[in-house]
């Protein structure tokens, strides 16, 4: 593995870190120039996303700050996914923030401040998000993750409605109590590597050099460890039990905060799991039963919670939770495969679930509701958000040859490989959930009758451009990936071994 | 680093603090008028400081945290909690769970956090500083502080006591850093204390509009998103 010093990751976080400053406190810049500084920096880090990529399938690890900062495949991953949603999520809320609305209810004057903070707080989120995807120092791994509750959760409260601000207040008071165990993990990690004295001053914080003395810590402190990172990483990812913010939060935010938060915000904290938990597996390999077990009760719950909804984005946000049990039960296995599966799996259901709540967005937009019992119908006035909407169901309910049925065939056969049945077992069956929970949905809104008159004769039309080329690039993907999984092989390989501590 | 000599302390001062830190956390969670709640508050905020400052005579890194902690514990929070609170009535909503049930539960936290940290030395011993008298009874005293801190968020109904619950459990969180990573770097300290600040700011923004939009701040009225 040859390492590689390059400015590009500090460039990638710092960018939009940067542009948000001026957006933020410029009050009278132009309100197009607020929408597209977002396009234009996520568009830059999709770039700079996709360079480190090839750089990181080529085997280089890019470093910088002596060290600080480290981008290898599993890190190159995610900020590719990063900057994909949050490109589109831009393009997207172009047209589904208007202001009208809230002037309406607040004001002009409040309202045009309040889309102002919205734009600058939301590339704030991108480069928090980023931050903690190239960060090696394991303090400032947990910095970044709170920092960006911290960024979003005035995003999460933007409509500053009832339940806009209770799901508001839940988000930000669950997540930084969860996440402060996080913090005692991560300090955990430090004092023990600094206690093992085989690593000089500074470096027991980074994560690469901690990897390397992990079996000279004590066990009651690993184990003492991993239980707080589980906890503390593990809220913020929405892993059952400690999941009850993320349904409110993700269904009561802006569709495009929505889109970022269940399609990339959970995958960073699951990551910060993966890259921290990991660095036990070779020494304490009796944690993977315990994280598969989490991940099957993860899943298990959140379909079995996502049954009963008739919300539409509540939902999806359920369905989150249960997808993140796949991915935890994947990367928590720490074989290669399964960290493939799992791994694969993430990217997967960024992809579709950015693109189901992209769906269900243009759907609000044009009709107003968002409750399955008044919708209905809506296929011949909607057809470009219906196919999609089909075409992400069908995806993650793991039917071939959608991208979905590759990972979680993948994760199937890991569990089935490392003797863990009655995982495989729970795997394969909440997928049949899956599968019915959202192709009914889907049936029901698209394909059945209109039942409130209010919806069927309002002028429910196709959304604008700008809304459903978004979802048709996503979709797009959900195919590429379904005919042809073999185009994220040589970077999911790379980004496998990173943490498939077991060994292949 | 420099090995703290244990003669180098004068540990009954600091058995004292940490004592009082107990009993100020107690006050704070107990107190049913929320302007004495954040006075306690600020009492604790003033002890963490000297208690740092303490420590710092063998670990002067140490005074960069006493300093960021006065600014942000004692000065910034207890400014943003007592202007959420301008306007407002400053009796707290009834708790769900009263005074005798408090003092009994942090008893038993401390004197569960003192067998652990006293006991479970090799899983707790992490530094070889770790291992002093006044080490373990900082860890023991930062856990009961946090676990208060819990304590305190999960049975008040009232949103503005829940938020000090929530300083109370990161003040915890900073005391036993002192214990278990006194080397980390001033950036990583400071981004920690930041954070919380932060946290507090936002988190009173958004209490502000709970009490515009619900007519009050009973964390039991958010049940909007209950179906």
């Amino acid at each position: 593995m040859a390492t590689e010093i390059s400015m590009i990751p500090a460039i990638t976080f710092l960018l939009p870190l940067a542009a948000g400053a001026p957006v933020l406190l410029w009050k009278g810049m132009d309100r197009r120039a607020q929408q597209g500084l977002p396009i234009v920096v996520a568009a830059l880090v999709t770039g700079m996303g996709v360079w480190m990529a090839i750089k990181a399938a080529g085997g280089v690890t890019l470093t910088a700050w002596n060290d600080e900062l480290r981008v290898d495949a599993l890190s190159a991953l995610l900020v590719l996914v990063i900057g994909l949603v949050a490109l589109l999520a831009s393009v997207y809320s172009v047209r589904y923030l208007r202001l009208e609305g809230l002037v309406e209810r607040v004001g002009k004057e409040a309202a045009t401040r309040r889309t102002r903070i919205f734009y600058a707080l939301l590339l704030w989120f991108f480069g928090t998000m980023l931050w903690g995807s190239v960060t090696n120092n394991v303090i400032m791994l947990y910095v970044a993750i709170e920092a960006t509750t911290l960024t979003s959760g005035l995003l999460v409260a933007f409509y500053w409605d009832r339940r806009a601000l209770e799901a508001g207040y839940k988000y930000l008071m669950l997540l930084t109590i969860g996440i402060t165990f996080a913090l005692f993990g991560c300090v955990l990690i430090y004092a023990a590597a600094a206690a093992t004295r085989q690593l000089s001053g500074g470096n027991a914080l980074l994560i690469s050099e901690v990897r390397t003395v992990v079996r000279f810590m004590p066990g009651g402190t690993a184990a003492l460890a991993i239980a707080f990172l589980v906890i503390g990483f593990g809220t913020k990812a929405g892993i059952a039990p400690f999941h009850p913010w993320l349904p409110d939060a993700h269904a009561e935010a802006p569709t495009p905060i929505s889109v970022l938060l269940s399609g990339v915000m959970i995958k960073m904290a699951l990551y910060a799991l993966a890259r921290t938990v990991s660095i036990f597996y070779p020494s304490w390999p009796q944690v993977a039963v315990f994280l598969v077990a989490l991940g099957a009760f993860t899943m298990l719950l959140g379909i079995l919670m996502a049954l009963p909804q008739n919300d539409l984005k509540r939902l999806l946000a359920y369905s989150s939770v249960s997808q993140m049990g796949y991915v935890l039960a994947g990367v928590g296995l720490g074989t290669y495969l399964g960290c493939y599966g799992g791994l694969f799996h993430l990217v997967n259901h960024a992809i579709y679930k950015s693109l189901l709540f992209l769906c269900v967005g243009a759907v609000i937009h044009s009709t107003g509701a968002r409750r399955i019992s008044e919708l209905g119908g809506l296929r011949h006035r909607m057809p470009i958000t219906s196919g999609c909407f089909l075409l992400g169901a069908l995806a993650i309910a793991g039917f071939p040859p959608l991208n979905g049925f590759w990972s979680k065939l993948t994760i199937y056969l890991a569990l089935a490989k490392a003797g863990l049945w009655w995982a495989a077992i729970v795997a394969i069956a909440v997928s049949i959930l899956t599968m019915f929970v959202m192709v009914r949905a889907g049936f029901r809104v698209f394909w059945g009758e209109a039942r409130a008159p209010a919806v069927s004769e309002a002028a429910a039309r196709e959304a604008p451009p700008v809304m459903w080329m978004p979802m048709a690039v996503l979709g797009a993907l959900c195919l590429l990936l379904g005919v042809y999984p073999q185009a994220a092989f040589p970077l999911l390989d790379r980004a496998a071994v990173v943490v498939a501590t077991l060994g292949r | 680093m420099t090995q703290a000599d244990p003669a180098a302390f004068n540990a009954n001062p600091i058995e004292t603090l940490s004592l009082l830190l107990v009993i100020t956390s107690v006050a704070a969670v107990e107190m049913r008028r929320l302007r004495l709640s954040v006075a306690a508050y600020v009492c604790q905020a003033l002890l963490i400081v000297a208690l740092l400052a303490a420590f710092a005579a063998v670990n002067p890194a140490l005074y960069w945290w006493a300093g960021t902690a006065l600014v942000t514990k004692a000065v910034l929070t207890p400014w943003f909690l007592f202007r959420a609170m301008r306007g407002a009535a400053d009796r707290e909503l009834k708790p769900v769970m009263g005074l005798g049930a408090s003092v009994i539960v942090a008893c038993l936290l401390m004197l569960g956090f003192f067998r652990l940290t006293h006991g479970q030395a090799p899983l707790l011993g992490l530094t070889g500083m770790a291992e002093h008298e006044v080490f373990r009874t900082n860890l023991a005293v930062a856990s009961t502080v946090f676990a208060l801190g819990l304590y305190a968020v999960l049975t008040r109904r009232d949103a503005i006591k829940a938020v000090i619950g929530l300083c109370l459990l990161e003040n915890g969180v900073h005391l036993s850093l002192v214990s278990l990573a006194p080397e980390l770097p001033e950036t990583a300290m400071f981004g920690v204390a930041t954070e919380v600040v932060v946290t507090v700011f936002l988190l009173l923004y958004v209490i502000g509009g709970v009490r515009r939009e619900f007519g009050t701040t009973d964390t039991f009225q958010l049940r909007e998103l209950r179906q």
